[in-house]
C-alpha cells in the first residue's frame, strides 16, 4: 500500500476510479470518431479550451484591470466615503456580456437565412433588443449608483 | 522503475506559475465549492433531460436513430417514451434548455475561482495527478464544447462541419464521466471548505469584512491578496443575476402564452404571425420546397395496412373529427400549445386493416431533410388525442404548418410530428 502510494501518489481507489473515467471517456470519443467529422469535433473540443483560457480570461481580467485603476484613481482624489464605482460597472457589464455571449449569432444575424427560412421571422430584431437591454442595465446602474452617493453623502455640505 | 516526470526547477517562472500572481481576496476553495455545489444540480437536471430527449425520438423505430450505430446511447433508459402527460416533452426538453443556459454563468465564475489550477506549479506532481489534469482537460473541453453547440444549436448556428446530435451526445458522456471523477476527488475539499466556513455563512460578509481564505498548499486562495473590492455574495449576485434573468428569457419561450414577451432575445420569443396560424413554425413550406402545387386539390394521403388507400382532404375532413388541445415542443425548447383538430390515428390504421398497429412510418411530401418521416410506436398510434391534424384553432392548418395534413401527437418531439403527410405506413400487429 505503501509503495503504491508512493509510486501513484494517490489510494488505489484514485486509479480505479480514474480508469473508469477514462473508460468512459474513451467510449465517448470512439463514438464521436464514428459520427460525421469527427475532426471538426476535435477541433472544436481543444479550440473551447484555448478560447476560454487563452483568449476569453485574459481579455475580461484585462478589463476588469483596466476599469478598476482607472475608477480607483477617480475615487482616491475624493472623499473616502465616495462609494467605489467598479461594482455599478461590473454588474451590468456582466449582464449585457452574457447576453451577447450566449445570443450573439442572433444579435450579429450570423444565421438570418437559415433563421428566417425556419421560423418564418426576422432575425433583424434581435440585436436592438440586446442594446436596449444594455442600455437598460447601465441605466440601472447609473441611477443605483445615484441614489448611493446621495445617502452616503450624508448632509449638503459634505458634497465634494 | 521510475514514474516520476522529469524534474523541473523547484521555482515557478515568473507569471501566472508564481504563487503571488494571483490578487483576487475572493477566490479561494470555499468560493469554488459554493460555485461547484450550484452548477452540479443544473449539470444533473440538464444531462438527465438531455438522455431523456434521445429516448423521445424512440431510436429503436424504424430509422428514428440519429446516434451512429454501436452505441449504447438510447437503451440507458429501460421504458419507452409514454404519451401521457401531454405536455412532458415540453416539460422536459423546456428543463433541458433552461438549466443548460442558466449553468452558464455559473460556468464562467467557477472557471474564473480555479484559474490558478492551470498553471499550479510543478506542472506534474506525480502519476496521479498527471490522470487528474488529463481529466480536467476533459472536463473542461467537454463542458465549453456541450454547452457552446448547444447554445448555437438553438440559434441555428452550425460553423462547424459535423453533425449537432451525434457530437453534442458523446461531448456530453465524456464531460459527464470527467465531471463525476472531479465531483468524486474533491469531496474532501468540498467538505472541509463548508466544515470550516459554513455553506452560506460566507455570504453575510458586507464588502468591509470580506477577507481572503486561508492560502494553504495547493489551494486556490491568494498568497498575497489585494484589498476586495466586492463582496463574495455581490459577485454571486451579479453572476445569478445573469443566470436567472438568462434562463427566464429562455423559460419564456417555453412556456409560451403571456409569458413569451418576456423572452427578448429567445430565438422562439415573438410569434411569427397573427391569428389562429399565427403561432411558432419550425420550417417554413418555402425552406423546404414546399408550395401549393402538391398540396392542392390533387393532394391525397396514401394509408397502408393490410390494404393501401388513397384518401383526398375532403374524405378524410368526412372521418370523425376529434379535438384536443395539445402543445408541440422543439427540441430547442421552445413550444407552444394549440387546439387541434383532426382524425385519430387509430381511426385511420383502422380504415387501412390495421386496427392496433405496433408502428407507423409517416412520411412527409417534403423531398429532404434529416426529419422527413417518421417512425411512431403502437402507443402513439394508440393514443385518444394522437391526431391527423386537418385544421388548427378552428381554422385550416397553414401552409407552414403543414397544409393539407400534419402529426400531432401527445408528448412527442416537435420534428416527429410530421408536417405535408405524404404517406402512412401502419405495421400490422
Amino acid at each position: 500500500m505503501g509503495r503504491f502510494r508512493k509510486l501513484y501518489g494517490a489510494s488505489p481507489l484514485h486509479l480505479l476510479a480514474v480508469i473508469a473515467t477514462l473508460a468512459l471517456v474513451g467510449y465517448g470519443f470512439f463514438m464521436i470518431f464514428k459520427s460525421p467529422a469527427p475532426e471538426s469535433t476535435l477541433i472544436f473540443f481543444v479550440a473551447a479550451i484555448f478560447a476560454h483560457d487563452m483568449l476569453a480570461f485574459p481579455l475580461y481580467s484585462g478589463l476588469n484591470r483596466i476599469a478598476g485603476q482607472a475608477v480607483g484613481r477617480g475615487a482616491s482624489q475624493h472623499d473616502e466615503r465616495r462609494v467605489p464605482a467598479i461594482n455599478y460597472l461590473r454588474v451590468p457589464f456582466i449582464l449585457s456580456a452574457f447576453c451577447f455571449l450566449l445570443f450573439f449569432p442572433l444579435i450579429l444575424g450570423l444565421s438570418s437565412d437559415r433563421y428566417s427560412a425556419s421560423t418564418g421571422m426576422d432575425v433583424d430584431m434581435f440585436v436592438g433588443r440586446w442594446l436596449g437591454i444594455t442600455a437598460a442595465v447601465f441605466l440601472g446602474s447609473a441611477v443605483a449608483y445615484a441614489v448611493r452617493l446621495r445617502r452616503t453623502a450624508g448632509g449638503p455640505d459634505d458634497e465634494t | 522503475m521510475n514514474l516520476r516526470p522529469p524534474k523541473l526547477p523547484d521555482e515557478p517562472p515568473p507569471g501566472p506559475a508564481r504563487p503571488g500572481f494571483w490578487k483576487s481576496p475572493l477566490r479561494g476553495p470555499w468560493l469554488s465549492s459554493f460555485l461547484g455545489s450550484a452548477l452540479l444540480p443544473l449539470i444533473v437536471i440538464c444531462a438527465l433531460t438531455g438522455f431523456l430527449s434521445q429516448l423521445a425520438y424512440s431510436p429503436d423505430l424504424g430509422d428514428n436513430n440519429i446516434l451512429p450505430a454501436g452505441g449504447l446511447g438510447f437503451d440507458i433508459f429501460p421504458f419507452s417514451w409514454p404519451t401521457d402527460p401531454a405536455w412532458l416533452y415540453a416539460l422536459t426538453q423546456g428543463l433541458h434548455v433552461v438549466s443548460g443556459v442558466v449553468a452558464i454563468p455559473l460556468l464562467f465564475a467557477k472557471l474564473w475561482s480555479v484559474m490558478p489550477k492551470l498553471f499550479e506549479w510543478p506542472p506534474l506532481r506525480s502519476v496521479s495527478h498527471m490522470f487528474e489534469r488529463i481529466s480536467l482537460a476533459f472536463l473542461v473541453g467537454g463542458a465549453l464544447f456541450v454547452f457552446f453547440t448547444g447554445v448555437m444549436n438553438i440559434q441555428l448556428y452550425y460553423p462547424w462541419n459535423f453533425s449537432f446530435v451525434p457530437s453534442h451526445y458523446y461531448a456530453a458522456i465524456v464531460f459527464l464521466a470527467a465531471l463525476a471523477l472531479h465531483v468524486g476527488l474533491k469531496i474532501p475539499t468540498i467538505r472541509t471548505a463548508f466544515r470550516e466556513r459554513g455553506v452560506v455563512r460566507p455570504l453575510n460578509d458586507d464588502l468591509a469584512h470580506t477577507v481572503a481564505e486561508p492560502c494553504r498548499e495547493g489551494s486556490t486562495a491568494p498568497l498575497e491578496p489585494d484589498a476586495a473590492t466586492m463582496s463574495r455574495r455581490a459577485l454571486i449576485a451579479g453572476v445569478g443575476a445573469a443566470s436567472i434573468g438568462i434562463g427566464a428569457m429562455m423559460a419564456g419561450q417555453v412556456i409560451g402564452g403571456p409569458l413569451r414577451s418576456i423572452a427578448l432575445l429567445a430565438p422562439h420569443g415573438t410569434n411569427p404571425g397573427d391569428g389562429p396560424n399565427g403561432f411558432q413554425i419550425n420550417k417554413t413550406a418555402d425552406a423546404v420546397g414546399i408550395g401549393a402545387a402538391e398540396t392542392g386539390a390533387s393532394w391525397r394521403l396514401s394509408v397502408e395496412g393490410r390494404r393501401a388507400l388513397k384518401l383526398s382532404r375532403d374524405q378524410l375532413l368526412a372521418m370523425p373529427q376529434h379535438t384536443y388541445e395539445l402543445p408541440i415542443a422543439c427540441v430547442e425548447g421552445w413550444s407552444t400549445t394549440q387546439t387541434w383538430t383532426g382524425v385519430r390515428l387509430r381511426d385511420l390504421a383502422e380504415s387501412a386493416g390495421a386496427p392496433g398497429a405496433s408502428q407507423v412510418l409517416v412520411e412527409s411530401l417534403q423531398e429532404a431533410g434529416s426529419f422527413r418521416k417518421a417512425t411512431l410506436s403502437g402507443a402513439q398510434i394508440d393514443n385518444e388525442k394522437s391526431l391527423l391534424a386537418l385544421r388548427v384553432n378552428g381554422v385550416d392548418l397553414s401552409l407552414d404548418h403543414g397544409f393539407p395534413a400534419r402529426v400531432i401527437v401527445p408528448a412527442l418531439p416537435g420534428v416527429h410530428c410530421t408536417k405535408w403527410v405524404g404517406s402512412m405506413k401502419f405495421e400490422v400487429a
